[in-house]
């Protein structure tokens, strides 16, 4: 016998049953509804014929005039150029406010004008701006991502322990060195909770401006379904939205992980 | 920062230096004034530039003052400014309670209960990714370009935000709080009603803070894509008539309008859990 006897935590079973039962009840029950007729199919789309248009749009152009390969692949292209494009300005920004007086004292009352406007209501000032292409929507989705960068980064530097920088300050390092070495090292936990968190705004701010001013993309895809009165359309769409936001999440936690691995404990 | 004897007394003689050009420089509240000044004069430079130029791409402050005014004073499409406002913050305030007497409680019990949490988390985490916004042309479908369709975007975008704030904050509350409710005798009911319940109001609260700025941000992307009042209707006007002082007011009041409703929230917490840790500037 060994000291130590490992304790097993038996899981009920029906806790392993029940996460898939309830999945499949809601897809049985969702095309129950539909196929019977009590929602009615202009409203709403059975699973089944999702995922038939599914298929069909992978090779299909018609009707709204680009494949769904297309249509996702714009849509990734903008949400990245807008996100890192924020994690470029917002994260320095956000880093520099947290620690120089200067950089506070002057970016901070901007920042604090900007902050409470949410990002979908420049959408009509950048269509006067750059018309409905690309650079509009990009522009869109880097405010979106923008605001919490600068904010995680800021607390980030804030929440430094002081009796570190009392410490760094009584070796006589200045101001630059603390900055570097103990402050942005210290900062980069929060740092790196906000590239999910603004993923997440990006995301949501891309599918708005492609809502209202798009030509492709899968936020014009939804947009069509709805003229066009094609609810499997719609929610073809957003399967297709949640799912890419989903698995764009999952790459930036392992490429996160992967980064931290040497600085959380 | 600690505030221990060394710290006061280097405050107290840092009061009696002498004012340098230096000092007034490095002041924070010469600064932001000096920030003000420059976004304005920024602003209005480059409104001025650019309308020189016959584009009229952005509006000058004052400018948009005035359309501000007449907003105020003119009806647009049978509501006044206040009207308009009214109605926006309405829908944000219904959409916003719904989803908070549902997600709130929900959460609570997914967290306490395993048996709940095995049934509702895996739909939960169909629906989480996608954006409340994807939502809009679908609500539109079902419900029509009514009141109804824009409180179902709210109650959607809020949902996620209050319930996963209110899960996690029971999931995390310290083990040893419950420890303590055990040696002194508390049965499960105690052990929720007194540790689970005030230690997850903030996490509560956090997430409803989240909700709301989501809740107006759900709400414009209703009004831009259909709506008769409100004050996304406002900046779509604005820009169906390419005036750019119109958009620009709504957004301001935009701005306005949320901050306020933050700083509600804000206020009910403080008076709600006086013991919540604050850090400092945000």
């Amino acid at each position: 016998m060994t000291a130590y006897r490992e304790i097993r935590v038996k899981t009920p079973l029906a806790l392993k049953i029940l996460p898939v039962v309830s999945v499949t009840a809601f897809f049985c029950l969702w095309e129950f509804v539909v196929r019977t007729g009590i929602v009615p199919e202009t409203m709403l789309a059975a699973p089944s014929s999702v995922a038939q248009l599914f298929v069909l749009k992978l090779s299909e152009v018609d009707p709204d005039g680009a494949l769904l390969q297309e249509h996702a692949w714009v849509s990734i292209q903008e949400a990245f150029t807008g996100y890192f494009l924020s994690l470029a300005v917002g994260i320095p920004l956000g880093l520099a406010m947290g620690w120089f007086v200067m950089a506070e004292g002057l970016a901070r009352p901007v920042f604090e004008i900007i902050r409470p406007i949410p990002p979908v209501a420049w959408i009509p000032l950048t269509i006067f701006w750059f018309g409905i292409g690309l650079p509009g929507k990009i522009f869109i989705i880097w405010l979106g991502g923008l605001v919490p960068c600068v904010i995680n980064a800021y607390v980030g530097v804030k929440m430094t322990n002081p009796t570190l920088i009392q410490m760094a300050r009584t070796y006589g390092a200045s101001d630059w060195q603390i900055f570097r070495q103990l402050c942005i090292p210290s900062a980069l936990p929060m740092v790196f909770g906000a590239l999910q968190i603004a993923l997440a705004c990006c995301w949501t701010n891309l599918v708005a401006a492609e809502l209202l001013a798009a030509d492709s993309g899968l936020g014009f895809m939804i947009t069509m379904g709805r003229r066009l009165a094609m609810p499997e359309m719609v929610v073809l769409g957003m399967v297709m939205v949640g799912l890419t936001g989903a698995v764009i999440g999952v790459v930036i936690d392992r490429v996160e992980k992967k980064l931290l691995a040497g600085i959380r404990r | 920062m600690s505030s221990n004897i060394a710290n006061e007394t280097t405050c107290a003689f840092r009061d009696r230096q002498p004012w340098t050009v230096g000092r007034v420089l490095t002041n924070r509240y010469f600064l932001y004034t000096v920030s003000f000044c420059c976004f304005f004069l920024g602003w209005d430079y480059l409104a001025r530039t650019l309308g020189a130029e016959g584009s009229s791409s952005l509006a000058r402050p004052t400018e948009v003052i005035v359309a501000l005014q007449d907003l105020w004073d003119n009806e647009l499409a049978e509501y006044k400014l206040l009207g308009h406002i009214w109605a926006s913050t309405q829908r944000v305030l219904i959409g916003f309670c719904i989803a908070a007497v549902l997600a709130v409680p929900l959460g609570l019990i997914m967290a306490l209960n395993r048996y709940v949490n095995a049934i509702v988390k895996p739909l939960f985490d169909l629906l989480k990714p996608m954006p409340p916004i994807s939502w809009i042309s679908i609500s539109i479908l079902w419900f029509g370009i009514d009141e109804t369709s824009k409180v179902f975007i709210i109650v959607i975008g809020t949902f996620v935000p209050c319930l996963l704030n209110a899960y996690n904050g029971v999931r995390l509350v310290d083990p040893e709080l419950y420890d303590v409710i055990r040696m002194l005798g508390g049965n499960r009911r105690d052990e929720i009603l007194h540790v689970c319940f005030p230690a997850s109001f903030p996490a509560i609260f956090a997430g409803l803070q989240i909700s709301l700025s989501s809740a107006w941000t759900c709400v414009l992307a209703a009004e831009l894509v259909s709506a008769r009042s409100g004050l996304g209707y406002i900046i779509v006007q604005g820009m169906n008539l390419s005036d750019p002082a119109m958009v620009m007011g709504g957004m301001a009041v935009i701005a306005v309008v949320a901050w306020c409703t933050t700083l509600l929230v804000t206020g009910l917490e403080r008076y709600l859990c006086p013991w919540k840790r604050k850090i400092a500037g945000l």
